[in-house]
């Protein structure tokens, strides 16, 4: 049987650009569009890209149950996730988690938005959204319990990332400042339907409702908005035109998976998947306790969790020029010597960086920290190993396809001075 | 993507099926790949050359190209011994994209002429790109 391939509503749109399409999730995605991917990806290091995310899944749940059901689900304890002092989740703000099996294996990573003192929005990755409805549904029990609706392919989604995201967003916005006034990293304001899903009102200047998140999936600064489809090529072109004097360049998949490569963010069933969920970057998606060796809930997955310490780490690596290594069943990453070590999951290349004297620079790198004056990068690999054990940082391993040998070194962090968290009202 | 009807063939260069060109210029040839390959590669980061004096037979592989969605061999249009590579690349990859043809990746010296009459026209490689 042929397998149906899905769009989203900009797919004639992303046609019409001559961009470069391919399958990404069950979608027809643009991989990059005439600009090319490197400057797709240096456009949102240094101003503004945005990005179709139409694919992604949108849930909502409702009900007096939901919180229940998401901390025996998702990672994050909601009652205890917010800042440095572990508060509580609240209408308005976000977390970013995992959904485990009792296997403790990854089913989807998510972010958990509560919109309301009983309305949740949950979106996972591409085609997810039925499959993790019907994991919820299956742990709702058999008392009228929460109700959970999927509105895969029914919202609209985009990503503007970028240091101008705030400055462009702003011109297509009624009353700005009240939206980005008190709007710290992983919050948002608005809904995409007034109808169903209670929130603050939002609006584009034509009376639009949007939801307006300030989250993504570039470690860099920007939003995540959210519209019913009808409305999704309005406001992307509103956004392209609010960004012209930004040099803002609508981007593909591949600058997308360059950018949180270089993050240090998980691509979902790629680095993070059917296989115990320990020893990785992502660890702080777990509900630790003060000491960090407890759990301060019980949910899917933690019994495997504390019973079977992992054999395999994911790390984080960079290498010392653009080159990579195309990934097969013959790739591997090897030590030094050549010893095999493991499997290579994410291997790209993050056009914004280089080494100087050995030392990882970025364009947004200031020059007061490092940065060359005249700095052109070429790019570095990057990605995520698995391997065998804890690999410190600094180690330099070998990525192999069985021909050409690369060498790379384990690294805490990719790509520096990365936006997502700064200021807001610095970037107004 | 470009339509095949976009696509910049010129003639006087003979082309692969595995998408290089070749160029006689007087007693040499210079080797680059063709605007369909950077078309299809996307913005290219590296080019891994061969070293200066390396020789190599016709279809050997002689370097690779990184884009940002592949690394992709490179393989000799041509039998012959490497006597120039283009430095340029070396800093500009993207020199690739924006001009297939003036940028020339290696420069050899042939082994035997008689290959060149092997490659492909401009013509028979558009058949071959139609498929």
């Amino acid at each position: 049987m042929a397998q149906m391939i899905k769009t989203t509503p900009l797919h004639p749109w992303h046609l019409g650009q001559s961009a470069n399409m391919a399958l990404f999730g069950g979608y027809e995605m643009p991989l990059w569009y005439p600009a090319g991917a490197k400057a797709e990806h240096l456009a949102v290091i240094t101003g503004a890209g945005l990005f179709d995310t139409s694919h992604m899944a949108v849930l909502t749940l409702h009900g007096p149950k939901v919180r229940a059901l998401l901390q025996r689900c998702f990672s994050k304890d909601l009652e205890r996730c917010l800042g440095p002092k572990k508060t509580p989740l609240i209408a308005g703000r976000c977390v970013y988690g995992v959904f485990l099996n009792p296997g403790a294996e990854v089913i989807d990573d998510a972010i958990v938005y509560q919109c309301g003192n009983l309305d949740y929005m949950i979106v996972v990755n591409a085609s997810m959204g039925a499959p993790i409805a019907a994991h919820l549904e299956q742990q709702n029990g058999e008392e009228p319990g929460a109700m959970i609706i999927d509105h895969s392919d029914l919202v609209g989604k985009m990503d503007l990332q970028g240091p101008a995201a705030a400055r462009i967003l702003g011109r297509i916005l009624k009353n700005p400042d009240q939206v980005f006034e008190k709007m710290p990293y992983f919050s948002f304001k608005g809904t995409f339907d007034p109808q169903r899903l209670p929130g603050l009102t939002v609006q584009l200047l034509d009376g639009t409702p949007v939801m307006v998140s300030r989250t993504g999936y570039t470690g860099e600064f920007g939003f995540e908005l959210f519209v019913a489809p009808a409305h999704v090529e309005k406001l992307w072109t509103l956004l392209l035109k609010a960004g012209e004097a930004d040099s803002i360049l609508s981007c593909g998949l591949a600058a997308r998976d360059s950018l949180r490569a270089g993050a240090g963010l998980p691509l979902s069933h790629q680095d993070i998947g059917p296989w115990i969920f320990g020893c990785n970057p992502w660890l702080f998606v777990l509900p630790w306790d003060e000491t960090g060796t407890g759990f301060t809930k019980e949910f899917i997955g933690t019994e495997v969790l504390r019973a079977q310490p992992p054999t395999l780490c994911t790390l984080p690596f960079a290498g010392f020029d653009p080159r990579k290594i195309t990934i097969s069943d013959k790739s591997l990453v090897t030590s030094a010597s050549g010893q095999p070590l493991g499997t290579i999951l994410t291997c790209t290349t993050d056009m914004a960086i280089d080494r100087v004297e050995g030392k990882i620079c970025s364009l947004a790198t200031p020059v007061e920290a490092g940065r060359p004056e005249s700095f052109s990068p070429r790019g570095l690999c990057c990605g995520f190993v698995r391997v065998e054990g804890l690999l410190p940082a600094g180690t330099e391993v070998l990525l192999t396809d069985g021909k050409r040998k690369i060498k790379v070194e384990i690294r805490d962090q990719i790509r520096p001075d990365r936006t997502a968290r700064a200021s807001l009202q610095n970037l107004l | 993507m470009k339509e095949l009807e976009e696509l910049h063939l010129p003639d006087g260069i003979g082309y692969t099926d595995d998408h290089e060109w070749a160029r006689i210029t007087g007693e040499t040839v210079r080797i680059g790949v063709s605007d369909y390959a950077q078309d299809q590669l996307g913005d290219i980061v590296f080019v891994e050359m061969p070293a200066i004096g390396d020789t190599f037979a016709k279809g050997d592989e002689f370097g690779t190209l990184e884009s940002v969605k592949a690394v992709s061999e490179l393989y000799m249009p041509m039998s012959g011994e490497v006597v120039a590579i283009n430095s340029d690349l070396l800093d500009s990859p993207e020199l690739i994209n924006q001009d297939p043809y003036g940028a020339w990746i290696i420069e050899i010296k042939p082994s035997a002429n008689s290959e060149y009459a092997q490659l492909r026209t401009a013509a028979a490689y558009l058949d071959l790109l139609k498929g």
